[in-house]
Order: structure tokens, then C-alpha cells, then sequence
């Protein structure tokens, strides 16, 4: 070999392992969902995982492309998240990241992708996704609490009129704040008297002494703001306290599908919950969901295995509509996104990316009334409620 | 009744499982001079212990002693094997030991049972709650804060009344002293070691009915249990007790006066007692 041909092959070389190449090796496109493998919300990425593994037998390929996912295990740190892919744009060229779920590490890799020329796709529940800390590359199919608290307690407000006297429990967070600011303005319209609040740490899994001080306050009804492990935990301890007999307890947003199996029939039976997404949803996606899911893993469909099989296919769809897989195509084709998707036709709004669609009030029931092991709850209440794109506070960066 | 009666009676009730956590790693502390950070983890080995069983049919009467005597089992085993070749290293050496030992048990929980919680009921007798004007408070929370009593009395009666009692307190006082005095030492250290493990089985559970399982509970415990130790004074049995209740009040009163500062407020406690008392309640200098 002489010196012109050794300069020439490692030029090759360094071209092949250059990000932009192999973004799309051998006719590959590679996506990474970022989300906790391990640690104390590692059944994120267990289910989320799975719900990659079913997109991509549905969507092999893309303009010609194969599609190929990687799991990027972000461990809950946002500072892990964001290492985690400068990584993936780095070393593998990843542009496109479906499936994100915990709020904090979404907020931090929007900014880092965004910075980056990618694109996030989170179902996240933080409003400032959407609203001050939006940007151009990052979309939300998750729910900002406004939609939350108008599609959970609006709709109980109407099936209990007659109980007028809330009891919250909120954890001193922006997600608890957010939700307990917009559960007080809901208290306000309706004439609901709000007899207490007890807010907690993050790090609290004994409720007893506040839900103590609830039924100290007479409450009618007992309003969980709480999520995942911390609402399983508040909705334990108050039925073990005799609570589910003396007051009406809705949770603003259950986690998934797991949260019941966690909890048992039991404990839910009578409880209302709000859901971002529930398998017995009828529409055509959902129940290709539900049967695929069932089949390949013996399991029902939850939200974290939902959102990033959701999030690959709108992806998918931006790519085609736009005859593209260039991140500032794609996402312009994100911006007029309308898809037929798991909640029934859903739609990307330009103004702040937020996926506008349907919200749950669910109802779990007792261990006689369920038809299979899986069917605690029914759906009593749908509905899309979303302030206007002008109220959101986002200015798109 | 006041909302403060109650929220000192609902303390009460939470010191005792504290107290019932907390003991066992006093004790191990007091004579072993072991710093077992893997506590929690033994915590969480009886709660899961207690979900399989009940799961497999048993009942829950018997789940109550067969976990915690197995994990008993097992603690004395690792201190036979690990934990005994370790005990002349620095308490830094202990700690990376017991903290690799802990994650180790915490993933092979994840491994066998998953990521996610699960639910374990009480027994039939003690579902339901006592109503008493406006005091509800659940059967089963009344029914450990009864255990925690059986408990300190028959740990009090042993350590105070008993010949091994008399061992294990002079042992924790010298052990070498003890060892000379013809006492097989070794084995005292593998049985005290595997009580304070089985109160900790114990604790896990009682707990399991009243906050469920998962595989992250032992962490939490093991922070409750230092506190409750370090408020009592490392080694002091009845300081295990005085932290537990501490704890316990301290945290149910909080929810009432200032919710959001009810888990801080321990560890605010637990400084304040240092600051006035460096060896704790009732620890030695």
C-alpha cells in the first residue's frame, strides 16, 4: 500500500464513523428512546421498551429506510439524560428520540436536542414542555395539568354534584403546584368549598397524618395530586384507614395499567382516576395495540409502553408526509400533523407542539365485576380539554 | 378528639414499626461495633418474603414468623461467611461491603419479582378500622403498634434478664473480655446478628400490608432506622425505642402543623438531639 492509498482508506474510514453517515448506514435509520433502564422508575424502560419493540415490527422501514430503535438508559437523571444523548447524536448520529416520560430529564434533553438540531418526541407531564420552555424540536403527546384536572375533576364535579367540600393532597413540586393551581380554579367555578390542602415532600411514602387531617375536615371528597408510587401509596393507606367508605377519592393521574396491578382490585374498586391512556379505549390503533401486545408479551398495553409506540408512529407519519428524514422537514410536517391515533384522531398544535386528544375519567371496580385480569376500571368520561395556545406562555424558540 | 390527639396516637403507631426496624441494627452496632447498611435490605427481603408467601396460600399468622426466621437464617449465614472475615476492617471497609451486599439483594428482588409494587392485604381479623367518636384508626396499625410492645418487652426481658442477655450487653461493652471468659464469642456475634436482621424481616413484613412492596422500600428504611438510632444512641436498646417514637410523633405531628416539612422535620430532630447530646438520647460517651 503506498501513501496516496493509505490516505485515501483512512479518509473512508473516518467518513464512515462520521455521525452523518451513520445516521443512515446501510440504508438504516436508527432512533433511540431515552428513558430510566434502572432505578427506582425502571419499569418505565421495561415497558417502554417494549412498546419500541412492537413500533418497529409495525413501521420496519421509513422512505426506504429500515428503522432501528436503541434504548437509552437515562437512569431518572437529567444530567445523565442529557450525556446520555450527546452520546447518541454523537457517536451514532441519532437525530430523532421517541418515548421520553419523566418530566425533569425531558425538560433538560428538549433543550439539548433542541440546541442540537434533533427532535424529542416526550409524553412528559411538566406544562413547561409546552409552555415556557417549549421550542421547535420538541413535541409532547402527554397532557399539560390543565387538561388533567378538566378531565378528571370537571367530570366528577357532575357525576357527585352534591359533594361539595375537597380535600387535596399535593406534592410540593411544579407538577403538584400546577395541578393543585388549576384543581382551585375548577373549585371556584363550580362553588366547591376546598376545606384543606396537605402538601409533601417528594421523598413521602407515609400518608397516614395527612389523610388524618382530611377526615378531620369533614372532606366529601378526597382529591390525590400525587402520581406513580406516591398516589398508590395515599390511596393505600386511605382505604386502610376507612376513608373510601366515609369520602369519594379521585386520583388526578393514574399511572398505567401497572399502578392497578400494584394495587389490587380492592383498593380501586370505587376509586376514580384521571388516565392519560387506558387499554380498553375503543379505536382501530388501540386494539391493533391491545391484540399485538397481548400476543407478543402476555400482557395488556399501559401508558408506558403506549407512548413510545404512539410517538414512533407519528414520527413515522412526519417522515412520509414529508418525503424526508431532515429534522427541520420532519419537524415542519410534525407542526401539521393529523393522525388516527390511539385516542382517536389526534392533532399536533403548531402554536406549542402539544398533541391535542382525548383524557379519561376512569372508574376502577371490584374483583366480581372484572371481566378478565386486567379490567379494573371503566371509562366513564372522555374529552379533550386544553387552554388556548395564546394562554400556554410558550413563545416558540 | 383534637386533631393533634390523634396525630400523637397515629405517631405512636408508626414509632413502633420504626422501633421494630431500628432495633435490630442498634443492637448489631452496639455489640459487633458492624455498620450494617445492608439493614434495609433485610427489611425488604422479609416484606417480599411475606408477599410470596401469602401469595403461595399461607397464612399470614404464619408468614409472620416463617419470613422472618428464614431471613434470620440467611443473615447468619452471611455473617458466618462475609460479614465475620470483615469485622477487624475499618467501618469504611464495612460500609462499601454492606452497601454492595445491599444492591445486590435489592436487584436480585427486581430480578425475581420486577420493578413494580405490589399489594399485600392484612389478615381478615385486622381489615377494617376502630371507631371511636372521632378517632378511625385501622385494626392493623393497631395490631403492629401491639407487636412493637410484645416486642421491646421481650427484647428488654432477654437483654436484662437473661444470661445471654447479660453476655450480649457485656460483650458490647468488651468483647474481648468476654471471648477470654470462655464465651464462644463468635457464635453469640452470628445469633445477635441474626436477630437484629429478623427484627428487620420483621418490620419488612408488617410493614407490607400497610405501604405494599417494592424493591426501593429498603432504602427508605434504612434512612428511618439510622435516624431512629442516631436519635437513640448507637447500641442503646431503648434508645432504639425512644428514636422510633421520636421519629414517629415528630412525623405525624408535622403532617398537622407543617405537611410539607413533615420528612424533613426528622432529620431536623434527629441534628437538634446531636447538637445538645452527641451520642444520642441514650448512647454511650
Amino acid at each position: 500500500m503506498n501513501r496516496r492509498n493509505f490516505l485515501q482508506l483512512s479518509a473512508a474510514a473516518g467518513l464512515s464513523a462520521h455521525p452523518v453517515f451513520s445516521f443512515a448506514k446501510s440504508g438504516q435509520l436508527l432512533v433511540a428512546c431515552p428513558t430510566a433502564m434502572s432505578g427506582t422508575f425502571s419499569s418505565i424502560g421495561k415497558y417502554s421498551d417494549m412498546g419500541m419493540k412492537l413500533a418497529m415490527r409495525h413501521y420496519p422501514e421509513v422512505l426506504g429506510r429500515k428503522l432501528n430503535y436503541k434504548m437509552i438508559d437515562t437512569e431518572a437523571k437529567p444530567a445523565t439524560a442529557i450525556r446520555r444523548v450527546q452520546e447518541a447524536m454523537q457517536q451514532d448520529g441519532i437525530k430523532y428520540f421517541p418515548g421520553a416520560l419523566l418530566s425533569a430529564e425531558s425538560l433538560a434533553m428538549s433543550k439539548e436536542i433542541h440546541r442540537s438540531g434533533g427532535m424529542l418526541i416526550t409524553n412528559a407531564g411538566a406544562d413547561e414542555i409546552t409552555g415556557v420552555e417549549c421550542n421547535r424540536s420538541t413535541f409532547r403527546w402527554a397532557l399539560p395539568t390543565y387538561s388533567l384536572i378538566q378531565g378528571s375533576a370537571r367530570p366528577l364535579t357532575e357525576i357527585v354534584p352534591e359533594k361539595k367540600r375537597w380535600y387535596t393532597i399535593t406534592p410540593q413540586y411544579v407538577f403538584g403546584e400546577d395541578l393543585l393551581r388549576n384543581a382551585k380554579d375548577l373549585f371556584k367555578e363550580k362553588g366547591i368549598e376546598h376545606v384543606g390542602n396537605s402538601y409533601h415532600s417528594l421523598t413521602e411514602r407515609e400518608f397516614s397524618g395527612h389523610l388524618m387531617n382530611a377526615a378531620a375536615a369533614k372532606a366529601d371528597v378526597l382529591f390525590l395530586l400525587n402520581y406513580g408510587a406516591q398516589a398508590s401509596d395515599a390511596l393505600r393507606q386511605a382505604a386502610s384507614f376507612g376513608l373510601k367508605e366515609k369520602m369519594t377519592i379521585i386520583v388526578a393521574a393514574a399511572s398505567g395499567l401497572e399502578q392497578f396491578e400494584a394495587l389490587g382490585a380492592d383498593i380501586c374498586d370505587g376509586v376514580y382516576f384521571g388516565a392519560v391512556y387506558w387499554h380498553t379505549i375503543d379505536t382501530e390503533m388501540n386494539r391493533r395495540l391491545v391484540k399485538h401486545t397481548r400476543e407478543d408479551f402476555g400482557i395488556s398495553p399501559n401508558y408506558s409502553l403506549a407512548a413510545p409506540y404512539v410517538n414512533v408512529h407519528m414520527l413515522v407519519t412526519a417522515m412520509r408526509n414529508a418525503q424526508s428524514i431532515e429534522p427541520a422537514e420532519v419537524i415542519k410536517a410534525m407542526e401539521t400533523l393529523e393522525f388516527e391515533g390511539l385516542t382517536g384522531t389526534e392533532q399536533v398544535r403548531a402554536a406549542d407542539h402539544q398533541v391535542l386528544r382525548d383524557f379519561y375519567l376512569i372508574k376502577g371496580k371490584s374483583a366480581a365485576q372484572m371481566k378478565d385480569k386486567d379490567d379494573y376500571a371503566d371509562i366513564l368520561h372522555a374529552g379533550r380539554n386544553f387552554l388556548p395556545a395564546e394562554q400556554t406562555r410558550c413563545a416558540m424558540a | 378528639m383534637n386533631i393533634y390527639l390523634l396525630q400523637l396516637v397515629n405517631g405512636i403507631g408508626l414509632g413502633m414499626l420504626y422501633f421494630v426496624l431500628a432495633v435490630g441494627l442498634s443492637i448489631i452496632f452496639g455489640l459487633l461495633r458492624f455498620v450494617n447498611f445492608s439493614h434495609g435490605a433485610f427489611f425488604l427481603l422479609g416484606a417480599y418474603g411475606c408477599y410470596q408467601l401469602v401469595q403461595m396460600g399461607l397464612d399470614f399468622w404464619l408468614v409472620l414468623i416463617v419470613s422472618p426466621l428464614v431471613v434470620a437464617a440467611l443473615a447468619w449465614v452471611v455473617e458466618t461467611y462475609i460479614f465475620r472475615k470483615v469485622y477487624h476492617l475499618p467501618h469504611e471497609m464495612h460500609i462499601l461491603i454492606t452497601v454492595g451486599l445491599a444492591m445486590v439483594i435489592q436487584e436480585a428482588v427486581i430480578l425475581q419479582w420486577g420493578p413494580v409494587g405490589a399489594n399485600v392485604a392484612p389478615p381478615e381479623l385486622l381489615q377494617g378500622v376502630v371507631i371511636w367518636g372521632d378517632f378511625i384508626y385501622p385494626k392493623y396499625r393497631l395490631f403492629v403498634i401491639g407487636v412493637g410492645i410484645v416486642l421491646a418487652a421481650a427484647l428488654f426481658a432477654i437483654l436484662e434478664g437473661t444470661r445471654l442477655g447479660a453476655i450480649v450487653r457485656a460483650g458490647s461493652e468488651s468483647s474481648e473480655m468476654i471471648g477470654m471468659l470462655g464465651v464462644n464469642i463468635k457464635r453469640v456475634f452470628a445469633a445477635v446478628f441474626a436477630v437484629g436482621v429478623g427484627t428487620a424481616a420483621l418490620a419488612g413484613v408488617l410493614a407490607a400490608p400497610i405501604r405494599g412492596v417494592d424493591p426501593f422500600m429498603g432504602v427508605e428504611a434504612l434512612g428511618i432506622a439510622f435516624v431512629a438510632v442516631v436519635i437513640g444512641g448507637m447500641g442503646s436498646f431503648i434508645g432504639a425505642l425512644a428514636g422510633g417514637l421520636l421519629v414517629g410523633i415528630v412525623q405525624s405531628m408535622m403532617s398537622t402543623l407543617w405537611p410539607p416539612g413533615a420528612n424533613l422535620m426528622i432529620y431536623v430532630a434527629m441534628a437538634l438531639i446531636l447538637l445538645v447530646r452527641p451520642n444520642g438520647l441514650l448512647g454511650r460517651g
